[in-house]
């Protein structure tokens, strides 16, 4: 396996604790003596992650996670407080609007002086000035000082800068999102390119969707330490369940009824035979089999209901054995068992629990009520809870027929 | 990174920074100097009726323009670059760049602005007869090396410092007119009391300014001891300025 683009190991960055300006006399001390400074706040704990040449990494995480952090230590805009980066190619960084462009100058000034940053020399620079210009198609803005330019004025210079240098690993965040229409097909056509051509991209971004769209793998980072690391839908799938049981969580929680000792109460709720409180990994289009076990004072049988919702606990699906007209079967002499299964569950990947309740024979009164949560696994694009059965019309023929 | 290219477009921004939105653009370079000569020029002659002493050959506005010039691109180079990487803070915090880079460009455009000065100050000294030896112009255009060099190693100190204790910069002024005048710069050293003049020598800038002397107007000699202590002042704090700023360098984001 060849050297990776980017390596980081035990990466921690910490800042240092300022509230007086006595703490900056003595921080000054210690990193001229002793170079350490204890007293610090840590933003960033222990990142291992290795960046192949080719790969695409989407960087997840919530606002404060440390993503801005990590990706100034790759681009060497700080400096790691423990731990290491080794890079092993030239980095274009397009994160900030306009970071690195002053708005006193030019465009052509800021085109050479970002350019120079980036390394190119002066006649590489005057060689490619011209393309440079012609990509950020700016008009005559272009000898007009920058802080005169529109946010989207400043993304097409700061883009076309990059695009001309084809860096080995481009790191950028929706910032690119700025540009108008026919820009910003320009830079998804140019990053397909980049793409294609063996470039590697590190995407920060809090958008699913552009994350599935441009990167294969994903690392979601949490409170400065990487919570999860892998294949970009499993990451992302985990992250927005995260979210969602976050947000459920949120909200007040039903008060559970002391069922015990009511007419009806639940034993039991199994998925595919587990009833640990772990969630059950389930692959798309697998089979779900939902197994209620009821308990019935009087021995009358009860109608076992079941409904399948989102982590954040928006209903998806809820059926309950008196709507099929079925009944739960009988196990003992109190006791009964609704069984119930999805084949070919058509949820999309995500967080799913399945909440089951027992009603009276009468189908009136709901007694008590179980929770199981569920994930399911895989790639796929497509948006919402649930694969509607679908086939696309190919040509006007086949409409006909 | 190509470091020598990064810090000419830095030498380069900082130079059109000092002349931007002025009508004469590069052409102030000349004139202030020339200004700021007679200006000097009538009050100390003309008013303080200032003479060297012990010569009469030697008029007192060549004495002190000789002097001047390489102290004013030394000061201006320092204080300037006190606040180079504060100023640049910005940049600093989002663009990767070895930030030596900005105190290499600040202290080199302070120099260039002051040597330019300094070459047209000597031609019209020389043009209008007021003694100047021109054989000692090479050498004295050659001083300015380790002077910058010096100024260098003092600016990269004061810059990696100033990020941490802001006071620096307010404070370095005053110590600098302190060391204006604690060096033979506006009289001779045979004008100080006897006791005194020893202390001249601890003051850096008292070689350079008895040395552009001695080459531009024959006025006293250059020992080589003093020499020898100038260049080795001059490594050593250059040294240690590399070494300051390195170690502070890593931190800089995190205090800005």
């Amino acid at each position: 396996m060849s050297t990776p683009l980017i390596q980081t190991r035990g990466l921690g960055k910490s800042y240092p604790k300022v509230h007086r300006s006595s703490d900056r006399l003595r921080a000054l001390g210690r990193l001229l003596f002793t170079g350490v400074d204890r007293d610090r706040i840590s933003v960033l704990r222990d990142i291992n992650l290795d960046v192949h040449r080719g790969e695409s990494l989407a960087l997840i995480g919530e606002n404060g996670a440390g993503k801005s952090t990590l990706l100034k230590l790759i681009t060497g805009v700080l400096r790691p407080t423990t731990g290491s980066v080794s890079v092993n190619g030239e980095i274009g960084a397009l994160l900030e609007l306009g970071a690195g462009f002053h708005p006193e100058y030019s465009g052509r000034d800021n085109i050479a002086m970002s350019a120079t940053l980036h390394g190119l020399s002066g006649a590489e620079l005057r060689k490619r000035l011209p393309e440079i210009i012609a990509f950020a198609d700016i008009g005559r803005y272009i000898d007009e000082p920058v802080k005169h330019y529109s946010s989207g004025m400043v993304v097409r210079l700061g883009f076309a800068v990059i695009a001309s240098l084809r860096p080995d690993l481009l790191v950028t965040d929706e910032v690119l999102a700025v540009g108008d229409e026919s820009f910003q097909k320009k830079c998804v056509r140019w990053m397909t390119d980049y793409l294609d051509g063996g470039g590697t991209l590190i995407l920060v971004s809090h958008s699913m969707y552009h994350a599935q769209k441009l990167c294969r793998h994903a690392c979601w980072l949490r409170n400065g330490e990487v919570e999860m690391l892998g294949e970009v839908f499993e990451v992302t799938q985990a992250y927005l369940a995260f979210h969602e049981r976050k947000l459920a969580s949120a909200q007040p929680v039903h008060e559970v009824v002391a069922a015990q000792g009511l007419e009806f109460h639940l034993l039991e709720l199994s998925l595919n035979g587990e009833s640990r409180d772990t969630p059950l990994l389930l692959d798309r289009d697998a089979t779900l089999c939902i197994q209620v076990r009821v308990h019935s004072r009087d021995g009358r049988v009860p109608v076992v209901v079941v409904g399948v919702v989102r982590a954040d606990g928006t209903p998806i699906y809820g059926v309950s054995t008196d709507m099929d007209g079925c009944a739960p079967y009988r196990v003992g002499d109190e006791e009964y068992v609704g069984e119930l299964e999805f084949g070919d569950l058509a949820l999309l990947p995500g967080g799913y629990t399945v909440r089951a309740h027992p009603m009276d024979p009468e189908g009136v009164r709901l007694f008590d009520t179980m929770e199981r949560s569920f994930m399911v696994r895989g790639a796929t694009r497509e948006l919402g809870f649930v694969r509607l059965a679908h086939r696309w019309i190919h040509d006007e023929a086949e409409k006909a027929s | 990174m190509s470091v020598v290219a990064l810090t000419l477009r830095f030498f380069r921004r900082t130079l059109a920074d000092r002349f931007a939105g002025s009508f004469s653009g590069g052409l102030w370079a000349l004139f202030q100097p020339l200004l700021q000569l007679a200006i000097t020029s009538f009050v100390f002659v003309h008013v303080f009726k200032a003479r060297v002493p012990g010569t009469d050959t030697l008029g007192y506005v060549p004495f002190l323009a000789i002097a001047l010039w390489p102290w004013t691109a030394f000061s201006e180079a320092v204080l300037r670059s006190t606040t180079v990487i504060q100023d640049n803070a910005a940049l600093i915090g989002k663009v990767a760049l070895p930030r030596e880079v900005l105190v290499v460009a600040s202290v080199a455009t302070s120099f260039a602005i002051h040597m330019v000065g300094f070459v047209a100050i000597v031609l019209i000294l020389a043009v209008t007869g007021q003694g100047i030896h021109l054989a000692g112009f090479v050498p004295a255009i050659l001083l300015y090396i380790p002077l910058c060099a010096l100024a260098l190693g003092f600016a990269l100190i004061f810059a990696a410092v100033q990020v941490f204790v802001r006071d620096l910069a307010q404070a370095l002024g005053q110590v600098l007119s302190l060391l204006m005048f604690g060096a033979p710069v506006y009289y001779d050293r045979v004008q100080l009391p006897e006791q005194f003049r020893g202390w001249l020598d601890a003051n850096p800038f008292t070689f350079y300014v008895e040395s552009f002397r001695a080459l531009l107007l024959d006025h006293g000699d250059i020992s080589m001891p003093a020499l020898g202590i100038a260049m080795t002042t001059t490594v050593a704090v250059l040294w240690v300025g590399h070494r300051v700023f390195r170690r502070l360098d890593a931190h800089f984001e995190d205090f800005l």
